[in-house]
């Protein structure tokens, strides 16, 4: 089962990916030789070339055996399903987080997203059925994306402030909306698919990674991807080459709303009613995912493959603490911890590199 | 270090304060400094010359604590050092003035002078102390600054900016003070000033290392020349056996500078571009030119004239007020980048590392940034075929690098050549070239040259901006010169009157500087008057 996330994204590449990769996966170019002596220059060196690219990996697979010999029931397919269905919600929201981090910017809206996303799913589904609902909350998804992505290129507000202004509106409709108790009544059908399985595959876990390989193929193959990494990676320059930047910051808000539509209906179905105070926690835990998965936070780096392992480190590391009895709210702390601690190892590592 | 005139005889007055011996310096991708050694003496001016990229910049951050040599080694007054930072060369007494200036412009100048120096007792600041002693200091360094202790620093122009620098210098009576082209930026008469200032310095016993591009000015400043050619010092030598400033050209470029400049193109054409009446309040006004296929046109100005502003609004990157942008007979309406370039029009930024490319991104990449559509299908990217354009384009443009790298590990000349291979892929043809040579070594300089005759053979119009007259006489056909937001003079090539061009790009300034002092009399004498 655990191989189920690492085969997908695993690989550097699918065979068809050409010689010239996007500067997201690329390792830097081989630096001018005597540059300085010393091993610690080969250090760098060699964190600067892969660096970003194994050393989460390595990290969630020290995790993986850590566990595996502190618990005796974190290694097996049960708990690896458990690990793939709580991690399905994180990761379509971390996926879509990507979206507007790598424009440069940040969605701190997603979890009041996901709550407005639930509520509206629940009516929807509860009047019209299955469809509609899915259909409903993606919409909503889509639309609070638009909202931000106008908000931020029109009015120049910081996507900071226009996220976090966003973060209090959806959520305040939300409950509005719902009169602040959960919207009950929706198909069993709907419920039962949180916990129904293909393949071995619970079906949470294969909505994500249909979600991941749609965000492969967005970033890698599409213009809009090529274009992403360029405003983030320079917005001047990207302007500068006729690129509408506007546009296309305005459409990586709105992947990432419609991807927090996606978590949203998965943690619908998991507790099978339109929940107006879902997802508090997916801010943090998603940006968590994307930075500690390699993505810069100035934008215009980072791979979607190194998202999913931020979202494997976090989702295995709070299942791993669960089994070692450890208490929700130390695990909130250890999350941030982490999120602290890799950053500032990128930073010093990187800062002596270069 | 293969000739040096002189190097080595030469005694000048005092003691050699600050040295470096041997210094070498690497950075990614370009070696900027290969064994260079310099030596500053008390009481001289001591200029350092040399093309863009020579290792001028890095050799006065290595003195001014920026940056630490990888190899080799500072002496202060005869004795190996080593500054950790910027505040230990300065508290030696080593302050550096760069061209951005270092003040803080909503506080006042006195406030600017004394900054972190700040006179008073107890923690407490005295205002009043501050402003006698910037006061005391501002007149010691003459008349007609048109400076008071107590006006908001940010309203000062350039050269009164640079001169609370030199101040703040004296006021922590620095015995060296690295300049780097501080008249740059100013005008004829501003120039003046300073320098008489530093010369006023000298006499006092300072050691003043002292960047510029301009040659006669340093023939007329400097004791003594030390040339810098690809990071290793070329010569130093007194500026009295310098007879002319060619002379120094051919030291700094290396060769003859006929080999530097290919045939310029003769096919001309049509008109490809015309502009007329084109305004934009507080940059630029009146300005009207055509530049026709074949032709290189060259538009010269100091740096403030407008002209960036200026090819800016012609591209769309800003807005204009006022005017029309014609190609090739038709009307356009140029409101964003974006309309410019289906129009044929390229621009290629003064910064390439801000402006131009996407630094994080492959180099393949920035060459197909402006032309996405046409790697794929229906929004897709093929990367087969973007590699393929890329490939192509660089092997035109002669890029150097890896394309699969990231742009930024591409050395300077090549990083230019890709934003130029990123528009010709765009299918462009009236090409805006603003500063492209500035920062890259005189290889790639002559290849951008030969390249930007090659673009005008197979009918492109190329409007060059350029600070550096020499590459601008050599290049064009034709030059328009812009002064104050203005077009101030056309000249015809190839024998241009490069004294005559100078003027025109100091027209403005003539009027506008002795207004601006008139002015400020006048408010003296009205404060004076209360």
């Amino acid at each position: 089962m655990m191989q189920e996330i690492p085969s997908q994204p695993g690989g550097p590449a699918p065979a068809s990916v050409p010689e010239i990769s996007s500067a997201a996966a690329e390792p830097p170019a081989a630096r001018p030789p005597g540059t300085g002596a010393g091993t610690a220059v080969n250090w760098t060196r060699l964190y600067g070339a892969y660096g970003r690219q194994i050393g989460l990996p390595l990290v969630v697979l020290a995790l993986v055996g850590l566990f595996s010999a502190t618990s005796e029931v974190f290694f097996s397919v049960e708990n690896f399903r458990n690990i793939g269905v709580a991690a399905a919600a994180l990761a379509a929201v971390s996926f879509g987080q990507t979206f507007a981090i790598l424009t440069a910017g940040l969605d701190l809206s997603v979890g009041s997203t996901v709550s407005l996303a639930s509520v509206v799913a629940g009516f929807a589904m509860r009047g019209y059925g299955i469809g509609a609902g899915v259909a409903a909350a993606l919409a909503t998804g889509a639309a609070v994306g638009l909202v931000n992505g106008l908000v931020i290129t029109r009015f120049k507000v910081f996507p900071f402030i226009a996220t976090l202004a966003m973060l209090s509106i959806a959520s305040g409709l939300a409950l509005e909306l719902s009169g602040g108790v959960p919207v009950t009544g929706l198909p069993a059908d709907f419920g039962n698919l949180a916990y129904e399985v293909v393949a071995g595959v619970p079906v949470p876990l294969l909505i994500a990674i249909a979600v991941l390989l749609a965000a492969f193929v967005i970033l890698r193959y599409t213009r809009l991807g090529r274009r992403i990494y360029a405003v983030g990676g320079n917005e001047e320059a990207a302007r500068l080459s006729g690129i509408q930047t506007g546009a296309v910051k305005l459409t990586a808000y709105m992947l990432s709303g419609t991807c927090a539509a996606v978590g949203s209906l998965i943690l619908t179905a998991r507790v099978a009613s339109g929940q107006p105070a879902l997802g508090g926690t997916l801010p943090l835990e998603s940006v968590a995912a994307v930075v500690l998965g390699g993505v810069s936070i100035f934008g215009g780096l980072g791979s979607i493959i190194g998202v999913a392992f931020g979202v494997l480190f976090v989702s295995i590391l709070s299942n791993g603490l669960n089994l070692l009895n450890v208490s929700s709210y130390t695990q909130m702390m250890v999350i941030g911890g982490a999120l602290i601690v890799a950053v500032a190892l990128d930073q010093a590592l990187l800062g002596k590199w270069s | 270090m293969r000739d040096e005139p002189g190097g080595g005889r030469i005694e000048p007055a005092g003691e050699a304060l600050i040295a470096a011996e041997d210094v070498h310096k690497q950075y990614p991708g370009v070696r900027a400094l290969a064994g260079v050694r310099l030596e500053l003496r008390q009481g001289e001016v001591h200029a350092l010359v040399g093309e863009n990229g020579a290792g001028k910049s890095t050799l006065i951050r290595i003195l001014s604590g920026v940056s630490r040599p990888d190899r080799g080694m500072l002496q202060w007054r005869g004795k190996p050092i080593k500054f950790a930072s910027p505040s230990e060369a300065r508290r030696h007494g080593i302050v550096a003035i760069f061209q951005e200036l270092m003040i803080v412009p909503d506080m006042s100048v006195a406030d600017n002078v004394v900054l972190g120096n700040e006179p008073g007792a107890g923690g407490f600041y005295s205002r009043r102390e501050a402003e006698r002693r910037t006061a005391a200091i501002l007149a010691r360094l003459g008349e007609g600054l048109g400076i008071r202790p107590h006006q908001r620093a940010g309203r000062l122009s350039t050269a009164q900016k640079q001169i609370i620098e030199i101040a703040r210098a004296l006021l922590r009576r620095a015995p060296v003070m690295i300049m780097d082209e501080p008249t740059a930026a100013l005008s004829q008469q501003e120039a003046q000033i300073l320098l008489r200032i530093i010369r006023q310095l000298r006499a006092e016993g300072t050691a003043i290392l002292f960047v510029s591009h301009r040659l006669d000015e340093v023939r007329s400043i400097a004791d003594r020349i030390t040339v810098l050619r690809g990071g290793a010092r070329v010569a130093t030598l007194p500026a009295s056996s310098v007879r002319s400033v060619g002379e120094l050209i051919s030291l700094m470029v290396g060769r003859p500078l006929s080999e530097l400049f290919p045939p310029r193109n003769q096919k001309i054409g049509a008109v490809a571009l015309q502009v007329a009446g084109l305004a934009r309040r507080g940059a630029y006004a009146d300005i009207d030119f055509q530049v026709r296929r074949g032709e290189v046109l060259g538009v010269a100005g100091l740096i403030g004239a407008g002209r960036t502003e200026l090819m800016r609004g012609l591209f769309g990157a800003d807005p204009i007020d006022a005017g029309a942008v014609v190609k090739d007979g038709r009307p356009l309406s140029v409101r964003r980048p974006r309309d410019a370039i289906r129009a044929g029009i390229a621009y290629l930024p003064e910064d390439r590392k801000t402006q131009g490319l996407v630094l994080s991104m492959a180099a393949a990449e920035n060459i197909v940034m402006a032309s996405l559509e046409r790697c794929g299908t229906a929004g897709l990217v093929s990367w087969r075929s973007l590699q393929r354009s890329a490939r192509s384009m660089a092997g035109k443009v002669r890029f150097r690098g890896q394309l699969h790298a990231q742009a930024a590990h591409a050395s300077g000349g090549n990083q230019q050549k890709l934003v130029i291979g990123k528009w010709l892929l765009s299918g462009a043809d009236v090409l805006v070239f603003d500063e492209p040579t500035r920062g890259i070594d005189i290889g790639a300089k002559s290849e951008i040259y030969r390249l930007i005759h090659q673009l005008a053979g197979e009918g492109a119009a190329v409007v060059f901006v350029s600070s550096e007259l020499p590459e601008l006489v050599n290049v064009c056909h034709r030059i328009v010169v812009m002064s104050g937001g203005r077009m101030h003079g056309e000249f015809h090539g190839p024998d241009y009157d490069e004294q005559r061009i100078l003027e025109a790009a100091f027209a403005a300034h003539v009027g506008a500087t002795a207004g601006a002092r008139a002015g400020a009399r006048a408010g003296a004498a009205g404060r004076a008057g209360a």
